[in-house]
């Protein structure tokens, strides 16, 4: 662990858990963070890392384990109250009201306790001062570039003389810069004692600047050490790293022509992104969150309105404006949020399994209903989908459950081309190695898959053919029987 | 949410099943409570003619509600049918002299479509896709209706005049009789199945209700969300005008202020009658429901002799506390 | 890279919130043309329009609305909107007057007149903020309910006041031609100037109407300042009613809904979002201003025969207008983010 001199940890993190219906985000965490220390927090998506800053920051509430902050044992706070305590989180939406200006924001709530408008303007340029920002206390945050937001709420954090800063994911939208002038300010708080927890997927800022640096991977700490005995490729491997069973079916091998291609899609996020997909295959996309992944399937579904882009299917071009447009050309996608975009929660299992196919079953205007039933049984038994019935409420159903439904609905439909972006998130194993099993059957069918997903095995074990994506760009490609997972994690962090 | 699935669930006794209809419904029992009550106090309550007089009074109603519930069924609000009705009706009565009854009407049907789509063509542009946008822009464009209604007629109210040689089509819709039904019934019944089987048989009346479902996962799965909005909006211009048709046959003038109390009657009849306000859930054979026991409420008071504001007041509270137990259940029903 | 994107998007956000103000300028210089325009063409406006007896009448009749709009720019701000003031202000009027010639002392009514308004404003509270149910349709519903309470008391015929010195409270001239009803309309701007830039509550109701999550994070109790907004423009509206009945020295019971959305729609075209966050007392005092100009203008146009209900039509048309803007440029902001 962290050797440390006589100071004693400002934070103390003992044996925490968390679960979530059928996650386990948090198993037996602990680590300690000292003040005046810059502490990196690396892991993958889903690693546990903002679960864990969720409980620090009150968001969360932790099941089981001891959270000890300045000698005091915290259990069930509430965000003001963590803040108040001096422990202030920045997130990396950032939580201002943007349509008030920076210096009442820093002082949000706290209006005449802090000298009313004259008082808070005043304190907020000091604050904004002692690290050296510019900013106009009067300006109006919208107005705001996300570096000098960051700003406001590095002097909000010290308006309550926080003594630890969690700063997550923070460098993402910043230029090179506004980086430097972020490393500055936090060498600036580090010799005022205070100590930063610094979470982020950019592993050279760690190595730059952070002193001690903790791994995570499915929800536990792997290793907490200083920076000076960590390599990127330990880093990488910690990261990445884990055993292996027969979780997965063995790859599927009927790979055949070409049947898709994009050549050239750009838009705000996508930059000259090339694509092509056989028939046969299942192609995996790996990246990481905001790295483009699913703005490039979604302009690729016509879910959103996109500039530039040019698509050929088998060969021909294609326009596609919206969905409609996409599943008449064979494509189905199951999207990332199956609760917010994919399913009706107040409506029966059969009608969201028919809800995609149901145009077909219309002639003249007309639904043919009793189909439905037939359709949603057939696939509630190929799918294995626990429910009592196909006319019980989905919104009844597991996590797990519903995801097939959804994936039931996609598949009545035979489609081409199929995208599945995050298929067994919040899945059981054994539900997850029935999907698995289902893909297979898919492309040995003569269909083909994009597949995107955060758990690395699984796209590593599924898939024919891997691209990266890394800040919009479709950077690397790879044969996963023989590249290994560091490689290619490697390029996913490439341009991070 | 729950990572079991529950058990089947296990019939439920009637009494059980009715306790909960009750609890759900309690405006049901309040309008129940209010016919046995009215029924023993005025006991002309149940003659023949006072339930002719009820179903007279339905007439417009009935058209206005049945629009109102695939609005309302996709998640969105129609309260510009007040200014269609008061629209529709001056132009069709102004228009007999010049091209005869038959084009009079259809020529206000016409309008009553128009003003749906400019409605739905508003909400579609804007990109306003939440029920409060809707709300806006529809009460806007009530204001415009019926602004545009009191400008063609220079706010003087219309009367219906016919010799008595002509056949007028809005004497027969008032007064005359198919069989035993009067003109309008049969109108309204034609109506309700036309709806109901658009909203139970065909592809966009299932369109709608998953509209209301969750609209980002609906466009997601191909279902044609634009066009159900200009569909449900079309619809209720449509039946707004026939509506109005009906009340210029009952009273036999085009006042241009005569649509404006059918808004909140219409949201009224539509929600009592048991479809969800925030869309997803409903059906034209509850809102038919909900109409006759708003009508039947209106004729109780009536004859109990209370006063006209005091009804008037009646719909507000009915309107507050309809909505405030639909906000109360959907919060219950999402756990 | 990266960084251009960013700069880009914030600067399409700014742009979105400044072509919100820059189209919303837009339509208040169309009204404001329209304004000179239509006082200039017609014969009946042109030479009575542009006189200090019209202006101090524009004034007087705009006082009242602008009262009203006090409240509702706070309700609005806070992300709330209020559509009984329209009844609350006839209803209060009504219940001023039938106090006073039943003998009760003027200053007893109109403080009872304004605790109704308070007691409105709290059950508009209860059930749109605690309850959470749609407070468009909430206030809609208890304007219906306030005009027919009015109705019900005045059998819907005005009520004159049988003390003539209740008239002097709105119509007593101080500082040569300008009423007292003026001197309270500023003293109301001024009061809610002060409160949303000075007071804590103030600046939490932007905060709440802003972003109500993070406002919740830092503290601020959501809900009991979203309450407080509806028993002030419940109020307002209450006091708003007190001075037209004065106004007037009678009171009748015919406000329609109507007058809630022109306040509002005016209320916006001043600044004021119907989403929250933005608009200030000041900014609705213009919007107000130049909206009863515009009507001024128009109704002196009502001599004019067949062009009479046009003004009315081409209100309709500016107020839905705003309201789509409003949406229009939420998409927008919405697409650029």
């Amino acid at each position: 662990m962290v050797e440390e001199s006589a100071t004693q940890a400002l934070l103390s993190v003992r044996d925490v858990s968390k679960a979530f219906p059928g996650v386990k985000a948090l198993d037996h965490v602990s680590l300690e963070v000292t003040g005046g220390v810059v502490h990196g927090i690396v892991g993958e998506n889903g690693a546990g890392k903002s679960t864990l800053m969720k409980i620090l920051s009150g968001v969360y509430e932790k099941d089981s384990g001891e959270i000890v902050y300045e000698g005091r044992t915290i259990d069930k706070i509430t965000p003001l109250e963590s803040m108040q305590m001096g422990l202030a989180i920045i997130y990396q939406e950032l939580n201002l009201v943007n349509t008030m200006s920076v210096g009442e924001n820093v002082f949000l709530g706290r209006f005449s306790e802090s000298g009313g408008r004259r008082g808070v303007h005043a304190k907020a340029r000091k604050l904004l001062d002692s690290i050296g920002s510019k900013v106009s206390t009067h300006r109006m945050v919208s107005e705001l570039s996300v570096s000098d937001k960051q700003m406001v709420e590095i002097a909000k954090a010290l308006s309550y003389d926080s003594k630890l800063i969690i700063m997550d994911e923070p460098s993402s939208s910043l230029t090179a810069d506004e980086m430097d002038k972020l490393v500055r300010i936090i060498h600036d708080l580090k010799s005022k004692g205070i100590a930063i927890i610094y979470i982020s997927h950019k592993l050279d800022e760690i190595l730059g600047f952070c002193d001690v640096v903790t791994v995570m991977r499915d929800g536990r700490v792997i290793d907490t050490r200083p920076v000076s005995e960590m390599s990127r490729n330990q880093m990488i491997s910690m990261m990445v790293g884990r055993t292996i069973e027969n979780e997965f079916p063995p790859r599927p091998e009927s790979v055949g022509e070409t049947i898709l291609e994009i050549k050239n899609m750009n838009t705000r996020k996508l930059k000259d992104v090339q694509l092509s997909l056989h028939k046969g295959e299942i192609l995996g996309l790996v990246g990481l969150v905001g790295s483009g992944r699913t703005e490039l399937v979604r302009a690729l579904f016509g879910a959103d309105k996109v500039a530039k882009k040019s698509i050929y299917l088998d060969g021909k071009p294609v326009e596609i404006n919206n969905p409609i447009d996409a599943i008449n050309l064979g494509f189905a996608m199951v999207p990332e949020d199956r609760k917010l975009q994919g399913l009706l929660l107040g409506f029966p299992v059969e009608q969201n399994i028919s809800l995609a196919v149901l145009i077909r079953l219309t002639k003249y205007g007309f639904v043919d209903s009793s189909q439905e039933s037939v359709i949603s049984d057939r696939e509630i038994k190929a799918l294995n989908i626990k429910t009592p019935s196909g006319k019980t409420r989905i919104r009844t159903l597991s996590g797990g459950n519903q995801q097939k439904a959804i994936i039931g609905r996609w598949l009545e439909m035979k489609p081409r081309i199929l995208v599945l972006d995050e298929p067994t998130k919040g899945i059981d194993v054994g539900a997850k190695y029935e999907i698995y099993l289902l893909m297979k059957k898919i492309v040995e069918d003569g269909g083909a898959i994009i597949l995107i997903s955060s758990e690395l095995p699984e796209v590593l074990h599924m898939s024919n053919r891997v691209h990266t994506i890394s800040d919009g760009r479709v950077n690397g490609e790879f044969d996963p029987a023989v590249a290994s997972a560091d490689e290619i994690m490697a390029m996913a962090f490439e341009f991070a | 949410m729950s990572a079991v699935t529950q058990p089947l669930e296990a019939r439920r006794s009637v009494s059980q099943t009715v306790g909960n209809f009750l609890r759900d419904n309690p405006i049901y029992v309040a309008i129940v409570g209010l016919v046995v009550v009215t029924s023993i106090v005025e006991p002309k309550f149940l003659t023949y003619s006072n339930f002719d007089n009820i179903i007279r009074s339905a007439g417009t109603l009935i058209f206005a509600a049945l629009g109102m519930t695939f609005v309302i069924m996709a998640g969105f609000l129609d309260l510009s049918i007040g200014g269609i009705i008061s629209l529709v009706a001056v132009v069709t009565v102004t228009l007999i002299d010049r091209v005869g009854q038959g084009p009079a009407i259809l020529i206000g049907l016409t309008v009553g479509i128009v003003c749906g789509l400019i409605n739905s063509g508003l909400i579609l542009s804007s990109g306003a896709l939440t029920q409060a946008e809707s709300l806006f822009i529809t009460f806007g464009m009530s204001l415009v209706y019926g602004a545009v209604a009191l400008m063609y007629v220079q706010g003087v109210t219309q009367f219906l005049t016919y010799s008595e040689s002509d056949i007028s089509i809005f004497n027969a819709i008032n007064s005359g009789t198919i069989g035993f039904l009067s003109v309008f019934t049969a109108m309204a019944v034609i109506a309700f199945v036309i709806l109901f089987i658009i909203e139970r048989r065909t592809y966009m009346g299932r369109a709608v209700v998953l509209t209301g479902g969750n609209k980002i996962a609906a466009r997601l799965a191909g279902v044609p969300i634009s066009k159900s909005i200009v569909m449900i909006y079309a619809i209720s211009g449509l039946l707004s005008a026939i509506g109005a048709v009906v009340l210029v046959s009952r009273v036999t003038l085009a006042d241009p202020t005569m649509g404006t109390p059918y808004m909140t009657q219409a949201i009224l009849a539509v929600v009592v009658g048991g479809t969800a306000l925030a869309g997803g859930r409903g059906s034209v054979l509850w809102t038919v429901v909900g109409t006759f026991l708003l009508v039947l409420l209106n004729n109780c008071l009536n004859l109990l002799g209370v006063s006209s504001y005091v009804q008037f007041m009646i719909w507000g509270i009915i309107l507050i506390t309809v909505i405030w137990l639909d906000t109360v259940k959907q919060a219950r029903v999402r756990g | 890279m990266s960084a251009n994107t960013v700069t880009a998007n914030t600067r399409i956000v700014g742009a979105a919130k400044s072509g919100l103000a820059f189209q919303k300028a837009f339509l208040a210089i169309i009204l404001v043309v329209l304004v000179m325009a239509v006082s200039q063409l017609f014969p009946a406006t042109r030479n009575n329009f542009f006189t200090e007896a019209n202006f101090i009448n524009v004034l007087k009749s705009a006082s009242i609305f602008i009262i009203l709009a006090m409240g509702e720019t706070i309700v609005l701000i806070g992300g709330g909107v209020d559509l009984s003031i329209g009844g609350m202000m006839a209803f209060s009027g009504v219940v001023v007057i039938l106090l006073m010639n039943a003998g009760v002392p003027i200053p007893v009514a109109i403080a009872l007149a304004l605790l109704v308004g308070l007691g409105v404003g709290a059950i508009n509270a209860l059930i749109s903020v605690y309850q959470r149910a749609e407070p468009f349709i909430i206030t809609l519903g208890m304007g219906i309910v306030l005009t027919g309470a009015g109705q019900q008391l005045t059998n819907a015929r005005p009520v004159s006041s049988k003390v003539p010195a209740f008239a002097d409270i709105a119509n007593f001239k101080i500082l040569g031609p300008i009423p007292l009803l003026v001197v309270v309309m500023i003293a109301v701007v001024a009061v809610t100037y002060w409160v949303l830039r000075n007071t804590s509550f103030g600046r939490n109701v932007y905060a709440i109407g802003g972003d109500a999550e993070v406002a919740k994070y830092s503290g601020i109790n959501v809900r009991r300042t979203k309450a407080t907004t509806y028993l002030i423009c419940g109020l307002l509206a209450a006091l708003g009613g007190v001075m037209l009945a004065s106004q007037l020295n009678s009171a009748s019971s015919i406000a329609g809904d109507s007058t809630a959305l022109y306040v509002v729609c005016a209320v916006v075209v001043g600044g004021t979002s119907v989403a929250g966050g933005l608009g200030g007392a000041i900014k609705s005092l213009i919007g107000l201003l130049l909206l009863g100009l515009l009507t001024n203008a128009f109704n002196m146009l009502q001599v004019d025969s067949y062009v009479a209900y046009l003004p009315t039509a081409l209100l309709g048309v500016i107020i839905v207008s705003i309201l789509w803007l409003d949406s229009f440029t939420r998409k927008r902001r919405r697409e650029a983010v």
